[in-house]
């Protein structure tokens, strides 16, 4: 009996292990309490590109970022979650996560961000990558806190060039592919907040 | 002048709100029921059409294979148990064997998966005889690998899209850093392939280090042959053992009869509160009518005629009932499939509650002939009524 049970296991594992899509955090509790130490709760929303403002609203995001939206994680009607995090009635700020392709697999980059949109944190919640530990380390999430949309305008997420404070972080990796696929995910990130939050 | 049935009707409809609430809880125990019949009927059609799905009717593994296997997914530790290809070769030459695949899984620990790492699991499979076995799956993109030790990957949907992964993308095997190419991203089939990555089994070999091992054969045998017998014959080959689909059909069905009973015992529950509630108001219908059945059978009608008057009136709440309890049974049927699948340990894909008019049929006439039973009681209370005690009485009294 007991072998029948865990063969059954096994013919599930697969789903089992891709149980998890979308870009919750797959802790929230803990996770938000790591990234604003001071809440005392969180309120989570869902959002869309689809809910609100639709194709219009798709050509100005894709516009801001430089880049099409593509693949499964990048239709109008994915679903955004995000998390508005409090000191009791006082809005600390948000946590919000974006699906990315990567070299080898899907990236999860998730900001945290003050009311005014400044980057308090940064950290990858899934990668795939050869540098993995490179790319995590605080050396180089670090180098974005403080940062906003501004300082990325000018930066071309294909080339990882331009002029602002986001252009001077440099490929913790050598050429490492998936430092251009962050920038890419950080700045959909807060082009999407942009929209969604900040309406600036 | 208006027939029995006529009469009966009008009776019923001189006290709505009852006869509303006594046909409600008909119609609550007939939806139970109906659901129960279809739950059963629904339930073994998913869970065959699941172990068809696998393609294979036997699983050799090797002796406490899977026993090491769940330890791996738990802890994401050590080794597999393995067996020696060349046994792939020796199960070819039973007659009883159609067709077989091997297979060779391995797990490994991706640091990067989450905060604290995740196991990611891939399956190593034989190009030319799984797609055999697995006819239903189709390709999204791609095809399956260009050579048998190819490294090359194909991905089950679900898995190519938590990963964002194209035909022509890369994936890394973690540990081992090792590149693979997607050349193949497959439909959704609604089964455990929709989560797997796939491949060739010779490249699982080469990139682990393990040459000639296998940790399981997939065996499709010839329709004529007895199953149990050729899993007696397999159980003698040293250091292997035998999963056979049947016997993990069995062991879901059991895990599964502990929820069907309780659910059979609230049907059956429910079944007695609505017998119950159904006597209960024939028996008051009667009780209010006291001196007016009395005055019936001075009239001229007869022990009979009283007896069949009640008696339908206790058929039409039954078949009333019966017919809204269906009709709800079906218009519900996915709440009720979702309820089922929150409750039971494991569920199969595809609809677990089948409701066809042969069941709804056979589900109102179990509730007519309850209906039929229960009526008999206060029926013939009704036709014992003697007229002249009815008729001098001032209230309605037996």
């Amino acid at each position: 009996m007991k072998h029948k049970l865990i063969f059954l296991l096994l013919i599930l594992l697969p789903i089992l292990l891709s149980a998890a899509t979308g870009c919750d955090l797959q802790d929230p509790d803990k996770d938000v309490k790591r990234l604003f130490p001071g809440s005392t709760g969180f309120k989570t929303s869902y959002l869309s590109v689809a809910k609100s403002g639709g194709k219009a609203l798709l050509t100005r995001i894709e516009t801001a970022l430089g880049d099409k939206f593509s693949g499964t994680y990048e239709t109008m009607d994915v679903p955004y979650t995000l998390y508005h995090v409090y000191k009791n009635k006082t809005l600390l700020g948000y946590v919000h996560g974006v699906n990315q392709k990567g070299q080898y697999g899907g990236l999860q980059v998730f900001l945290a961000l003050d009311p005014g949109g400044k980057i308090l944190g940064f950290y990858y919640q899934k990668l795939s990558s050869k540098n993995g530990a490179k790319f995590k380390s605080t050396a180089f999430t670090n180098q974005f806190v403080g940062l906003s949309l501004a300082d990325f305008k000018t930066l071309d997420i294909k080339t990882g060039k331009g002029s602002g404070r986001a252009a001077a972080i440099k490929n913790p990796a050598g050429t490492d592919k998936d430092f251009l696929f962050t920038l890419r995910g950080i700045k959909k990130n807060l082009v999407l907040m942009n929209v969604f939050i900040y309406k600036k | 002048m208006p027939g029995i049935s006529g009469i009966a009707y009008k009776n019923l409809r001189r006290k709505r709100l009852r006869s509303v609430l006594t046909v409600f809880g008909i119609a609550l125990s007939t939806w139970v029921l109906v659901s129960l019949f279809g739950f059963n009927k629904g339930y073994e059609a998913s869970l065959n059409k699941d172990i068809d799905n696998l393609g294979f009717q036997v699983l050799l593994t090797a002796k406490g294979c899977p026993y090491e296997a769940a330890t791996l997914m738990l802890q994401g530790g050590k080794g597999l148990r393995y067996m020696p290809e060349g046994i792939v070769d020796s199960l070819k030459t039973n007659p009883e064997v159609d067709e077989l695949t091997p297979m060779l899984m391995q797990t490994v620990f991706d640091v990067n998966k989450g905060e604290e790492g995740g196991v990611v699991g891939y399956l190593g499979i034989d190009p030319q005889t799984y797609p055999k076995m697995k006819t239903y799956l189709k390709f999204n993109q791609g095809n399956w690998f260009t050579q048998n030790d190819a490294m090359e990957a194909v991905m089950g949907y679900e898995a190519a899209e938590l990963e964002q992964r194209e035909v022509g993308d890369m994936i890394l095997i973690p540990e081992k850093e090792i590149e693979v190419k997607i050349v193949g991203v497959l439909k959704r089939s609604g089964t455990q392939d929709d989560g797997t990555i796939f491949l060739p089994y010779k490249t699982v070999q080469q990139i682990f280090g393990l040459p000639g091992q296998l940790t399981s054969v997939g065996i499709k045998v010839n329709k004529s042959v007895d199953i149990t017998a050729y899993e007696e014959e397999l159980y003698k080959i040293p250091d292997v053992q035998v999963v056979s689909m049947a016997q993990v059909k069995n062991t879901i069905s059991n895990l599964v009869s502990t929820a069907r009973v309780m659910v059979m015992s609230i049907a059956i529950i429910a079944i007695l509160i609505a017998m119950v509630g159904v006597i209960n108001t024939i028996l008051m219908s009667v009780l209010e009518r006291y001196q007016e059945i009395g005055i019936m059978k001075s009239m001229g009608a007869t022990t009979a005629h009283i007896f069949r008057l009640i008696w339908f009136e206790t058929i039409m709440l039954c078949f009333a009932g019966g017919v809204i309890g269906s009709a709800m049974s079906a218009v519900l049927g996915k709440v009720t499939d979702s309820v089922i699948r929150y409750i039971l340990p494991y569920a199969p894909t595809g609809s677990l509650v089948r409701i066809d008019l042969a069941l709804v049929v056979r589900a109102i006439g179990i509730i007519v002939a309850i209906g039929l039973f229960s009526g008999i009681y206060p029926a013939l209370r009704a036709a014992r009524i003697r007229p002249i005690e009815a008729i001098r009485s001032a209230d309605g009294e037996f």
